[in-house]
C-alpha cells in the first residue's frame, strides 16, 4: 500500500510539483484501498476512444493540469459524452478551454471516466495543524459544507469510534441516515473511508500537508461510495522532516 | 518516567526550603508580595520549610537573614523563584545549576511575550534547565498556589486577593491574572483549589506535565485547565488520554481566532479554525469542554464531589417544590441531550399514598409550596429505589414558608451519602438562600443558582461516565 503511493508522490515531488492533480491522487487513494471510479488517462485522442469504448458510454473527461486545480472554473470538466464523435469534438473544447484559462498550462492527459450514478454527497477532507498534527475532517458535501460549515474534526489517528461518532455529530446526519422516507445511506461504507484515509495519512504523514475528497457518492445501504474528486497538497521535501519539538523527545526519554 | 515527574514535580508544591530571588524589603514590589506570602504562612504553621531571601543589597528582611547569592544558599535548598528583571536571569540559573537546585519559577515577565530578544533569554535560560535537569515553570506568570502546604507566588497581597481553601480540585492557567482573579472568586464561593499552577510561557513544564504529576496526585480528583495554547500537541494527546481515564479534566479555551482561513490551500484547510481543532482534541482525549468559567468550576464542584458515584446512565429525576423551576429543570433536561426518567409504578404508588393530593406525583415531582422537609425524605426516598432514575436533580425553594431549612439540608446529605445515585441540588434566590447552599454544600451537596446550570453541571458527569464506560 504504502510503497505504491509513495511512487506515485515520489514522482510528483521529483517533477518540483506539491500538488497532485486529481488522477494521481486517486492512485494514492486507490493504493490504500479506497474506492475511486474506472478512470484512465488518455494522452492522445486515439487513447480516449480506446478507454471510453472500454468503460462503456456515455463517459466524462477531466482535463489534468498542475496549473488547473480548479477544474470547473476552467471547464476543463465535460460530462455525458455518448458517442465517439461527440468525444472528438469534445476533446478539442477541452483543450481549447484549457488554453484559453491558462495559455501556459503543462497537460498531463485527460481522464476518461464513466458517469456516475448520483448519490448522496459528502465531503472527508484533511489538513495538517501546526501543534497537533493531521486533522480528519467530515461532512456533507455542497451547501451543508458550503454555507453551513457542517463540518466535524478528529485527529488522525482515528478509532471506529471516532469515525462512527463523527457521522452521527454533524446536525445534516438525518440526510444520511434517512430523512422523510428515504432509504439510509451506506454508513457502513462511510466508516471505512475514515478510517482508510486516517490510516493513509498517519502512514504518509511526512508526505501529505492537505486533503480534500470532495465530492464523495455515498450510495444507499450496503451499495457503498465512490470518491468522485480528489486533492492531495504535499509538503515540500525541505518541511517534511518536520519533527514536533525533538527536544522534549530527548528529555522524556 | 511516573516516579520521575512525581519526584521532579514535588519541590514545587512541597519544598525543604525556598530561595527568593529578588526579594525585597520595599512594600508592593512583587519580590516583597512573595516573600510576605511565606512569611505568613510560616508564622500561620502552613509553610513548614525554609525561607531564604535573596538580595546583593540586603542584609536582612524583617528577621530573614538575606543571602547575597544564590552561591551562599543553604543546602537544603530545593526550590528558587526568580523576580529580578529578565536579563540577569539566565545567569541567575547558572548559578541555581551549580547550587543543585532543581526546580525554579520564574515569575519575571519581559520575555517572549515581547519578542525575538526574549525569547533569546528564554532560549538560555532553558539550555540550562535541559543540561543540569532543572525544571521550570514560568517565566511571566504568577507561579503555585498549595493551600495545604503554604507554597504562594501569586503577587498580588492578600489585602487585594483572597485565598480559597484546600479541596480536590487543580486549577491550571497559562494567564497569571486570570489565574487570580479566579483564585479570588473561588475563595468566595468557597470552593476549594488544593494546586494552582500558573505556567505563563511554559518555557518548560506544560500541561501535559501536569497532567502526568497530578494523575499520582492522591489530593486532586478533578483538574482544570485555562488554556490559550499547547505547545507540543502530541505530548498534551497522550497525557491526557492517559489522565482521562482515571480523573476528570476541564478545560476552558480560549482564542477562537481562524488561523486556517489564512494560510489553507485546500478546502478543509479553510474550514478547520484553531477552535474546531481543539473541540476534536477534546473530544478524542476525554477532556470536558467548558463554555465559560461558570461552566467550568460548576463542573469541577460537581466532580469534586461525585467523582465517586457517578451516573449510571442519563435518566433524570426532578424533585421541585415550584412548578416553573421543574419546568426550567425539564426544558434543560432536554437541551443538554439528557433523558428525563419514567417513573416506575411503584414509585408513583409509594409517593401518592403520602402525599396529599394536591402535590403532583410525576417527573418532576411537585411536592409544591406548602411543602415540609419531610416531603422532600419521602420524594427522594422513591426516586433513589427507583430502577428508572440515575441521577437526581433537586430543586430547594428555601423561601416557602413551612419548609425547615437546616432539615431538608440534612435529607439531602443523608440521601447522598446512602445512595449511589449522584444529587445534585438547585437553589433559587438571594442572600438567605445562598447561605444554605453553602450549608449544603458543605454537606456533599453540589447547589446551582439556576436549574440550567445544575442540569448541565449533571449532564458533565453523565458524559464523562460515559466515557469512563467505554472500551476503546
Amino acid at each position: 500500500m504504502k510503497e505504491e503511493a509513495l511512487r506515485v508522490i515520489e514522482s510528483v515531488l521529483s517533477q518540483g510539483r506539491t500538488a497532485m492533480v486529481e488522477y494521481e491522487a486517486k492512485q494514492v487513494l486507490k493504493a490504500y484501498g479506497l474506492p475511486v471510479p474506472n478512470e484512465k488517462l488518455a494522452k492522445t485522442l486515439d487513447e480516449a476512444l480506446k478507454y471510453a469504448e472500454e468503460i462503456g458510454y456515455p463517459v466524462a473527461l477531466k482535463l489534468m493540469s498542475p496549473q488547473i486545480l480548479h477544474k470547473s472554473d476552467a471547464k476543463v470538466v465535460l460530462l455525458n459524452i455518448k458517442t465517439p464523435e461527440e468525444l472528438k469534438e469534445k476533446w478539442e473544447e477541452i483543450h481549447e478551454n484549457a488554453r484559453r484559462y491558462r495559455p501556459d498550462a503543462e497537460i498531463l492527459g485527460v481522464l476518461v471516466a464513466p458517469m456516475l450514478k448520483p448519490g448522496r454527497e459528502i465531503i472527508i477532507g484533511v489538513t495538517e495543524d501546526p501543534q497537533f498534527g493531521h486533522a480528519l475532517m467530515f461532512g456533507l458535501g455542497g451547501i451543508f459544507v458550503e454555507v453551513l460549515k457542517d463540518v466535524t474534526f478528529r485527529i488522525i489517528p482515528i478509532t471506529e469510534r471516532d469515525a462512527r461518532k463523527m457521522i452521527t455529530e454533524i446536525k445534516s446526519y438525518p440526510i444520511l441516515a434517512g430523512a422523510r422516507g428515504e432509504e439510509p445511506a451506506d454508513i457502513e461504507a462511510i466508516v471505512q473511508l475514515l478510517l482508510k484515509v486516517s490510516q493513509l495519512v498517519d502512514e504518509l504523514r511526512d508526505y501529505i500537508k492537505e486533503m480534500d475528497l470532495n465530492p464523495v457518492f455515498v450510495y444507499n445501504e450496503g451499495e457503498g461510495a465512490v470518491v468522485v474528486d480528489a486533492r492531495i497538497i504535499l509538503k515540500k521535501p525541505e518541511e517534511k522532516k518536520q519533527e514536533i519539538s525533538s527536544e522534549y523527545r530527548e528529555r522524556c526519554a | 518516567m511516573t516516579d520521575r515527574i512525581v519526584e521532579e514535580m514535588k519541590p514545587f508544591f512541597d519544598p525543604r526550603a525556598v530561595a527568593i530571588i529578588g526579594a525585597t524589603d520595599k512594600k508592593g514590589k512583587v519580590g516583597n508580595v512573595i516573600f510576605e506570602n511565606f512569611k505568613t504562612n510560616k508564622e500561620r504553621g502552613i509553610f513548614k520549610g525554609n525561607i531564604y531571601p535573596v538580595n546583593p543589597k540586603l542584609d536582612e528582611i524583617e528577621g530573614y537573614r538575606v543571602y547575597k547569592t544564590v552561591k551562599e544558599l543553604p543546602d537544603d535548598t530545593d526550590l528558587a523563584v526568580i523576580s529580578i528583571p529578565a536579563k540577569f536571569v539566565p545567569a541567575t540559573m547558572k548559578d541555581i545549576a551549580e547550587k543543585g537546585i532543581k526546580a525554579v519559577i520564574i515569575i519575571t515577565g519581559g520575555f517572549g511575550e515581547l519578542g525575538e530578544e526574549g525569547k533569546k533569554l528564554e532560549r538560555e535560560i532553558y539550555e540550562v534547565a535541559k543540561v543540569n535537569g532543572i525544571r521550570v515553570i514560568g517565566p511571566n506568570c504568577v507561579g503555585v498556589y498549595v493551600p495545604d502546604t503554604g507554597v504562594d507566588t501569586v503577587f498580588l497581597p492578600e489585602d487585594k486577593m483572597d485565598r480559597p481553601k484546600s479541596g480536590p480540585i487543580a486549577f491550571v492557567s497559562q494567564s497569571g491574572a486570570f489565574a487570580a482573579a479566579m483564585l479570588d472568586w473561588a475563595a468566595m464561593a468557597e470552593i476549594g483549589i488544593g494546586k494552582m499552577v500558573s505556567y505563563g510561557n511554559k518555557i518548560d513544564v506544560d500541561d501535559a506535565d501536569l497532567m502526568d504529576y497530578f494523575l499520582h496526585d492522591d489530593e486532586i480528583n478533578v483538574l482544570t485547565f485555562y488554556i490559550e495554547g499547547v505547545k507540543d500537541g502530541r505530548k498534551f494527546i497522550e497525557s491526557a488520554k492517559r489522565i482521562t481515564r482515571v480523573k476528570p479534566v476541564i478545560a476552558l479555551k480560549s482564542g477562537r481566532t481562524e488561523y486556517g482561513a489564512k494560510a489553507a490551500s485546500s478546502h478543509t484547510g479553510s474550514l478547520a479554525g484553531q477552535d474546531t481543532i481543539y473541540d476534536a482534541v477534546f473530544k478524542q482525549t476525554g477532556i470536558i469542554r467548558a463554555e465559560d468559567f461558570e461552566h467550568m468550576f460548576d463542573l469541577a464542584k460537581a466532580f469534586a464531589e461525585l467523582k465517586y458515584k457517578l451516573p449510571k446512565g442519563d435518566r433524570i429525576g426532578i424533585i421541585t417544590d415550584g412548578g416553573g423551576a421543574g419546568v426550567m429543570a425539564s426544558d434543560a433536561v432536554a437541551k443538554f441531550g439528557l433523558r428525563m426518567a419514567e417513573l416506575s409504578e411503584e414509585t408513583r404508588e409509594f409517593l401518592k399514598g403520602r402525599f396529599p393530593p394536591h402535590a403532583v406525583v410525576g417527573n418532576p415531582t411537585d411536592v409544591v409550596g406548602d411543602t415540609d422537609a419531610e416531603r422532600y425524605r419521602i420524594a427522594l426516598e422513591g426516586f433513589v429505589n427507583d430502577p428508572n432514575v440515575d441521577a437526581i436533580v433537586v430543586i430547594v425553594l428555601f423561601q416557602v414558608p413551612l419548609l425547615e431549612e437546616e432539615k431538608v439540608i440534612d435529607i439531602l446529605a443523608e440521601y447522598q451519602r446512602k445512595s449511589d445515585k449522584p444529587i445534585i441540588a438547585v437553589a433559587m434566590g438571594g442572600r438567605k438562600t445562598g447561605r444554605y447552599a453553602r450549608m449544603l454544600e458543605e454537606k456533599g451537596v453540589p447547589v446551582y443558582p439556576t436549574p440550567e446550570r445544575g442540569v448541565r453541571a449533571m449532564a458533565g458527569l453523565v458524559r464523562y461516565a460515559e466515557y469512563l464506560r467505554r472500551k476503546d
